[in-house]
């Protein structure tokens, strides 16, 4: 009995069974795809319109496809502005105010987690506060420091206000906080000051932490507009997202082309970026519980 | 085809980084400081239309400068009006405005109030700017009969119809009053099984306030007064109530974005837009059917209120620097610099000389279009000058959206917002005088 019942459909239907084997042992990926898909349409999206012309933009009858390939809105773009000088000043922001950050949240954050000293509740919750304020409120002020300085119209305008994070602290705190003690001590008693301990104890448990707030501190200031708006005025030290609003146009709605071939130019070291460390960002956010 | 890539050499960018450092230690680049008989300017502008206007501007500062020796300018992008209008008001408060800026003209009472602006009334007087410029682009400067800033790039709404759909619906011309506005963009309107095809008419969103004192002035009624406005006035609740009208007959789009509007319109999903003649060059380069552009429609009058902006130059700066600051002004508004620049932005030239000049002439023959912008401005006037504009273009636009969106009558909506902006209006009018 058993026999026949196996070798009927077996006979006929090899290939259902296979197909639905796979089915079962690939099913997220099912779910995944257009997932994927939806995430991806606006850079698509981004990259298609940017090689569209400016008619077919708004033309009902044009396809979702550019009808030819049109390159001309990239070398357009870039004479809009100086994106080269523009596209360097923006690493060089950006890369400096992650590494002071770096520098100095693991310390901080080190202080509020595991050293006793007055006030240290005091100052934890200043920090909070810090977290909590809008940037916005705080521009005056900072403007009148940068300016007793002389640092306006520079470059270090940009990265000066940003070298500490409130937010980098905590996060950084929180996890150091859930190192175990025993590892500390072992460290300690086998020499380790406090530097020692950090640096072989503490940081390479909370790597994780670390990828994780330098992904969104990248991001942050990458994107930052009104700041680098407001204390910079010569094209040489300005930043790629002031390019990219010499596009968006209020008084007479954007050019659509080149405001994406501009966001092409602004987003693909990003992406490029992400791409190259995917791996690692991803088990970060897996890690920290990050979304 | 032209390489892509940065034109920037290895050497450069090491340079470069090398340098940034550097820069910070020269305090001197920073303040506009006389550096021996060169009068140094800054120069703080938005960008508000496409087209590569911020290259004109650099071009046409670069050529000023190469022009008069004794000044050199230093043109400084700052975004958007409003962005300027940030840049500019923190440059005040640690008081180092920069020479001139390029402000909306709604902000003439706001700069006012800071006693930021210096007055330019004796020196136009002595020059041909009371008979060359129009009095309706020369008005949005004056307060209390003194001129505070030359307008530079003056823009109205104009009401842009789609050719092709007009000549489809048969319909011969652009409506001329609020009565056939609204009889023809009934006929304009497009549904099929109850859904939506295209409107007769969106109003740009985002500046529909703008719009809104449009209307009221087309009911002969200026909305504000230079410390107070007029809401509340029977004939801003008249203009509202033919808004509703208009959303309700299915035939006007209660809400819109201002960017939205003109992709709308570009898409064929409006046969009629309000917008600014600052998009007329966009407009009519990117759709792909024939534009047309007429006189906002009238009631009692035509009307418009202006956008764009004057010139303004800075009180809190040296002798030097504000008799340069006013030759600036002077040549980026002269005949032949307004004629340029006007038919390269689609802003409306301030001389009238500009517009007998041969290259106008020219551009108008092959744009007719922009000829329609210049006779509706006799009938334009300064838009919403009160100190704390932003605020009160808040309460109005809020009360304008929430009586299209039907949740408020238009009477009681405008009583509100009335209110909401006079007291706004007296709390910093107090903070002046305190």
């Amino acid at each position: 009995m058993t026999a026949i019942s196996e070798a009927q459909p077996a006979a006929h239907a090899p290939r259902r069974r296979s197909v639905l084997a796979r089915l079962k042992g690939n099913w997220l990926q099912f779910i995944m795809l257009p997932v994927a898909l939806l995430w991806m349409s606006p850079l698509i999206w981004i990259v298609l319109t940017s090689l569209k012309t400016k008619a077919e933009v708004f033309d009902p009858e044009a396809g979702f496809l550019p009808q030819a390939l049109n390159f001309a809105n990239y070398p357009a773009t870039l004479a809009v502005a100086p994106f080269g000088t523009y596209l360097i000043n923006s690493i060089i922001v950006t890369g400096s105010i992650l590494a002071a950050q770096l520098v100095t949240i693991t310390l901080a954050a080190y202080a509020f987690a595991r050293l006793e000293f007055p006030l240290k509740r005091l100052l934890f919750s200043l920090f909070l506060l810090q977290v909590m304020f809008p940037i916005y409120a705080i521009f005056l002020t900072n403007f009148i420091t940068l300016r007793e300085f002389g640092l306006i119209n520079t470059l270090p305008a940009m990265i000066v206000p940003f070298v500490a994070s409130g937010y980098g602290t905590f996060m950084l705190r929180q996890s150091f906080r859930q190192v175990p003690q025993e590892l500390s001590d072992a460290a300690r008693l086998d020499g380790c000051g406090h530097f020692g301990i950090l640096w072989h104890v503490f940081l390479p448990l909370v790597q994780p932490t670390l990828i994780a707030f330098g992904i969104i501190s990248v991001v942050t200031h990458w994107n930052d507009y009104m700041w680098p708006l407001l204390v910079t005025n010569s094209d040489n030290v300005r930043t790629l997202p002031i390019g990219l609003g010499l596009l968006a146009k209020s008084d007479s709605g954007a050019d659509w082309t080149r405001l994406m071939a501009g966001t092409v130019i602004v987003v693909s070291p990003l992406l490029l970026a992400f791409v190259i460390f995917q791996r690692r960002f991803i088990d970060s956010f897996m890690h920290t519980g990050v979304k | 085809m032209t390489s892509t890539k940065s034109n920037i050499s290895r050497r450069q960018l090491l340079g470069m980084g090398a340098m940034a450092p550097l820069a910070g230690l020269m305090p001197g680049l920073i303040r506009p400081a006389m550096a021996g008989d060169t009068v140094k300017l800054q120069f703080m502008y938005p960008v508000g239309v496409s087209g590569d206007i911020n290259k004109i501007v650099s071009g046409m500062i670069a050529q000023f400068n190469a022009e008069h020796p004794g000044i050199e300018v230093e043109a400084i992008y700052a975004g958007s009006y409003d962005n300027t209008e940030q840049k500019v008001i923190t440059s005040l408060g640690v008081g180092a405005p920069p020479s001139l800026w390029l402000p909306i003209n709604s902000a003439l009472q706001t700069f006012l109030g800071l006693d930021a602006l210096e007055d330019v009334t004796d020196l136009a007087r002595n020059d041909d700017i009371y008979e060359d410029f129009l009095p309706g682009f020369l008005n949005t400067c004056v307060s209390d009969d003194r001129l505070y800033g030359l307008p530079f790039q003056p823009s109205t709404p104009v009401l842009y119809y789609n050719k092709d759909a007009f000549r489809a619906a048969g319909i011969a011309k652009a409506p001329d009053t609020w009565d056939e506005l609204l009889e023809v963009a009934k006929e304009l309107t497009i549904r099929e099984n109850g859904e939506l095809k295209r409107w007769g008419l969106i109003i740009g969103g985002g500046w529909h306030d703008w719009m809104f004192e449009c209307y009221c002035r087309q009911n002969e009624l200026v909305p504000w007064r230079k410390d107070k406005v007029l809401f509340d006035q029977p004939e801003a609740i008249d203009a509202l109530e033919f808004w509703v009208k208009m959303v309700n007959a299915g035939v006007m789009a209660p809400a819109s974005t201002w960017q939205g509007s003109a992709n709308d319109f570009m898409a064929g999903q409006t046969a009629m837009l309000y917008h600014s003649t600052g998009s007329l060059t966009n407009l009519r380069t990117s759709a792909p059917f024939e534009v047309g552009v007429a006189f906002m429609p009238k009631n009692k009058t035509y009307g418009a209120a202006q956008g764009g902006g004057p010139l303004m130059i800075a009180k809190n700066q040296t002798d030097a620097q504000k008799e340069a600051s006013w030759t600036f002004a002077r040549w980026m508004t002269n005949t032949a610099n307004q004629a340029k620049w006007s038919k390269a932005t689609g802003y409306l030239a301030v001389r009238k000389s500009s517009w007998e000049s041969a290259e106008m002439q020219s551009y108008l023959q092959d744009v007719p279009e922009a000829k329609i912008a210049l006779e509706q401005a006799a009938f334009a006037g300064a838009f919403l000058q009160v100190p704390g504009y932003h605020r009160v273009r808040e309460y109005l636009k809020s009360a304008l959206d929430r009586t299209l969106a039907g949740e408020i009558k238009p009477d009681a909506a405008l009583i509100e917002a009335n209110t909401n902006s006079n007291r706004e209006i007296q709390r910093l009018l107090r903070r002046q005088k305190g």
